[in-house]
């Protein structure tokens, strides 16, 4: 493998490394403060690309404009989701959240593929479609817009969770939702908060890597799993692991295009998160049995 | 309460009226959707063993279909390729599922509730990689064709009424199984793992052990499911072991209550039902509305959740008990 | 030390930097009410759960007839002997009474999977033997008439009643009852006391961690007294009741719940 091509590699597993990592901070967000793995993550990632696309195209939204309703309107179905579905499973068993949010996701993707029908669809570039040269590799405007979102995402974060009161109560359910309700923070609504959040940032992924990647109704799946991945490698606990984690897969899984070795061709691509995902589990099986021990 | 096996006059008459019913649909009553019937009896037998392993030991598993599909593949290659007979077929990829199974259950009950429930979702996409990817075993996308039926003797399962017996023969078989295991020391003791894991321990009951035995024995329920599956629409392919495929045995499992031996039958038979004959014929009418399934699997999974997690079959029936007892009461008071 | 059923030797459990159970020797006689008692922080419940095995120690042996217990799980404890209650009841809700204590037998009985799915000779004997068993330790603590009851129809003093039953069918030689008392009117503390006495009888020994001062002191023939992880105290109940630092820990209490 030349150096182009593996710088090259590096780039498009960095531009895509950023989206697991917006979708991740979305699960890491919603568990630690319910406890529940959103199975819908990956559809609301879905619904900023489309949502996007079918603005800009049919309401002749310009493409900022078109970002915001749909990232919007991506929090919104995120807040129904919860309040509909979640809060009114009150005292449900986990296996019942779980095929809960798992109806919700197919839910959703059915009712795009109705509406939007089936073909992949691309929403204009933001800044359009040029690229720049850096060491042979070419890297593409919008490529620079998810990086550069992802890092403001990043630090517009950090600084809603340390020093807004919303954010530090948020923080404060995540890391003990019973200690945060004894000291007045209302927990129904942090978890309203969790998941209106997390649509949003999956949201925004999806709005911003739709015009590079294409976009259709049943992307959710597989870009939700990888998020979950990039969460997982994170502990569920901390968001800049996720963050790291998520660029680590997206980097991981583009060398293995590159590499194309052997008999793991690139169909096998995206064998890797799930790899990834289960060599996670099966280090946390180990941790988890030894807290069993103890607990 | 869970199903425990009354013995009442009402549940030998239960089955002997499901036994009757099972004759007379697709000789009489419904002999032109015989192809369905065949299904719900496969299906019926995934979701047994699903039904078992969710409700009994609380756990989750999103990767169900893999089982099925590695008893379909494995007949499959192992009936075209090698020659071997279809029975023997059948047993070996039942025995190899289970092995598998088996193995994957050390590290998987590890883990707990979501973490479970996706490592299962892994597992299950992965082995669906690998049957779509594994072209010169599997087929690749196209998958296998050519199929053989079963066959005993000179008798050859090569009309659909008899391939419906075999399959519910099968099928009966393995619910009275599952029927006996749940009413015995077994049985309880899943039960009590469902209702206090640490109590469970306490009175001797290896909780670990538990989970891991009825995991493969629903592995190799869908194992057989999956080999019956084969010899019946003599060609597979990757997508019928999907990530979805997964999904709608756990909707079935759902509908029929989690817990219940029986509810499985009903969620196989409604979501069977469904997908295979009603979408089919709204497809006809309004042409747009075919695709719906999918919006529809989702539906029933959120409103079945949320608002009847035991299940819509259990409900119903605790929904008749409760009605038969105040009857009884008013009766006994007047 | 002979005529001990089960001891633990130097027996620490330390949870992070928090040491819950320090270096404590604990030994319950053959066929004696052994109680362990002390302020509330004491170690008294970590003490517990490292002898039913849901704590491995820090350092330390437990011996179980004469024998290290090590590692083994909770599930393998009641095999060898060891049964024990929670303090927080966990009753089987999705079983009947009787099917609660018929769990008890898990231990006692061998049928497996086969012999239940083909309902062969063997299985129905041994539930025929689970079942007449479970009856006689349900009429035990006095529930045989609440058999096929749903337990959580059962007020909290007779559902802790039904776990001592369900512990008792495991067929044990050591019964472990944590807070056993606790939520009980004085009543049902008596026919308590009597079941505890009663089982006491039948050989079994007992070692009772518990709260209510009057119950204890009615029916422990050894009481060990722990405060901050460390054993303080232990002897007879009148012994213990002089004892000044027994005294002093627990009035330090008072003075704190002042």
């Amino acid at each position: 493998m030349t150096t182009e091509v593996f710088l090259q590699s590096l780039v498009s597993g960095l531009t895509q490394g950023c989206i697991y990592a917006l979708i991740g901070l979305g699960f890491t967000i919603i568990f630690s403060v319910t406890g529940i793995i959103n199975f819908a993550q990956g559809e609301f990632v879905m619904l900023g690309g489309m949502l996007s696309y079918f603005l800009a195209k049919s309401a002749g939204l310009s493409i900022f404009p078109a970002l915001i309703v749909s990232i919007i309107i991506a929090m919104l179905i995120g807040a129904v989701l919860y309040l509909m579905a979640i809060r009114t499973a009150r005292k449900a068993s986990v296996v019942s959240l779980i095929i809960i949010t798992i109806g919700a996701a197919i839910f959703i993707r059915g009712i795009a593929g109705e509406l939007w029908g089936a073909d992949p669809v691309a929403p204009p570039y933001f800044t359009g479609d040029g690229s720049i040269s850096v060491l042979g590799a070419s890297i593409q405007f919008q490529a620079l817009w998810i990086v550069g979102v992802t890092l403001a995402v990043s630090i517009v974060l950090h600084l809603f969770f340390s020093y807004t009161m919303i954010g530090k109560a948020l923080k404060a359910s995540a890391m003990n939702r019973t200690a945060a309700g004894l000291v007045g923070v209302n927990t129904r609504t942090m978890s309203l908060v969790a998941f209106t959040l997390a649509a949003a940032l999956g949201a925004l992924g999806g709005v911003v890597i739709a015009p590079l990647s294409l976009t259709s109704y049943n992307v959710g799946a597989m870009l939700g799993l990888k998020g979950f991945v990039a969460s997982s490698i994170g502990g569920f606990r901390s968001h800049i692991v996720t963050i790291l984690g998520g660029i680590a897969l997206g980097i991981a899984e583009s060398l293995t295009i590159a590499l194309n070795w052997g008999p793991f061709t690139s169909a096998y691509k995206e064998a890797i998160a799930l790899v990834v995902l289960l060599l996670i589990l099966l280090m946390r099986s180990r941790k988890l049995s030894q807290e069993e021990r103890e607990s | 309460m869970l199903a425990t096996l009354k013995k009442n006059r009402w549940s030998y008459l239960a089955v002997a009226a499901f036994l009757l019913l099972l004759v007379l649909l697709p000789t009489q009553l419904l002999a032109e959707k015989t192809s369905i019937l065949i299904l719900i009896g496969i299906y019926s037998m995934v979701t047994v063993g699903l039904c078992l392993l969710m409700g009994y030991t609380g756990q989750v598993s999103l990767g169900h279909a893999a089982f099925f599909g590695t008893g379909a593949y494995l007949s499959a290659i192992l009936s075209t390729r090698y020659d071997l007979n279809p029975w023997l077929a059948m047993l070996v990829a039942a025995i190899a599922t289970g092995i598998f199974a088996y193995l994957i259950s050390y590290p998987i009950f590890k883990l707990r509730g979501n973490y479970l429930a996706m490592a299962t979702l892994g597992l299950g996409i992965i082995i669906w990689i690998l049957f779509r990817e594994l072209s010169q075993y599997t087929g690749g996308p196209d998958g296998l064709s050519g199929i053989p039926n079963f066959s005993i003797g000179g008798f050859v399962f090569d009309e659909k009424l008899e391939r419906y017996f075999l399959v519910w023969l099968f099928c009966v078989g393995a619910l009275l199984i599952a029927q006996n295991v749940v009413g015995s020391r077994a049985g309880r003791a899943l039960k009590g793992i469902h209702g206090s894991e640490a109590a469970a321990e306490s009175v001797g009951i290896n909780a670990a052990q538990f989970k891991m035995k009825i995991f493969v024995l629903g592995a190799v329920y869908a194992s057989l499911a999956g080999s019956l599956y084969a010899h019946h629409a003599h060609a597979i392919g990757p997508n019928a072991f999907d990530f979805m495929a997964s999904v709608m045995v756990v909707t079935m499992a759902a509908v029929g209550g989690l817990a219940s031996i029986w509810g499985a039958v009903f969620g196989a038979a409604t979501i069977t039902y469904i997908s295979q004959d009603a979408i089919v014929e709204l497809g006809r009418s309004y042409p747009k509305l075919a695709e719906l399934d999918v919006v529809i699997y989702g539906l029933i999974l959120m409103l079945v959740m949320i608002f009847l997690p035991k299940g819509l079959f259990v409900s119903l029936r605790d929904a008749l008990d409760t009605w038969r007892r105040r009857r009884a009461q008013r009766g006994a008071a007047t | 030390m002979s005529g001990a059923l089960l001891e633990t030797k130097a027996l620490t459990k330390a949870f992070g930097g928090l040491t819950a159970v320090d270096k404590v020797d604990l030994s319950a006689e053959v066929g004696k009410i052994t109680s362990v008692i002390g302020p509330n922080g004491a170690g008294k419940t970590t003490l517990f759960n490292l002898i039913a095995g849901v704590y491995m120690p820090s350092s330390g042996d437990i011996v179980f007839e004469g024998k290290p217990l090590g590692n083994a799980p909770p599930h393998k404890r009641a095999a060898l002997g060891i049964a024990r209650t929670f303090q927080n009841v966990l009753l089987f809700d999705n079983m009947t009474t009787l099917e609660n204590v018929m769990t008890g037998q898990h231990p006692r009985s061998r049928y497996g999977f086969f012999e239940a799915a083909l309902r062969l000779p063997k299985a129905r004997r041994e539930e025929e033997t689970i079942s007449l068993k479970a009856k006689r330790y349900l009429n035990l603590v006095g529930l045989g008439m609440h058999a096929d009851r749903n337990p959580l129809s059962l007020p909290l003093g007779q559902q802790k009643l039904l776990t001592i039953a369900r512990a008792m069918a495991t067929e044990p030689k050591l019964l472990l009852l944590d807070e056993p008392g606790a939520g009980l009117n004085a009543l049902e503390k008596q026919s308590l006391s009597e079941l505890i006495r009663r089982i006491r009888d039948m050989g079994i020994t007992i070692i009772l961690v518990e709260h209510d001062m009057d119950l204890v002191m009615g029916i422990a023939e050894w009481v060990v007294v722990l405060d901050s992880g460390q054993k303080i105290a232990e002897g007879t109940a009148s012994q213990i009741q002089k004892d000044k630092r027994v005294i002093a820990a627990y009035l330090g209490e008072e003075e704190v719940a002042e």
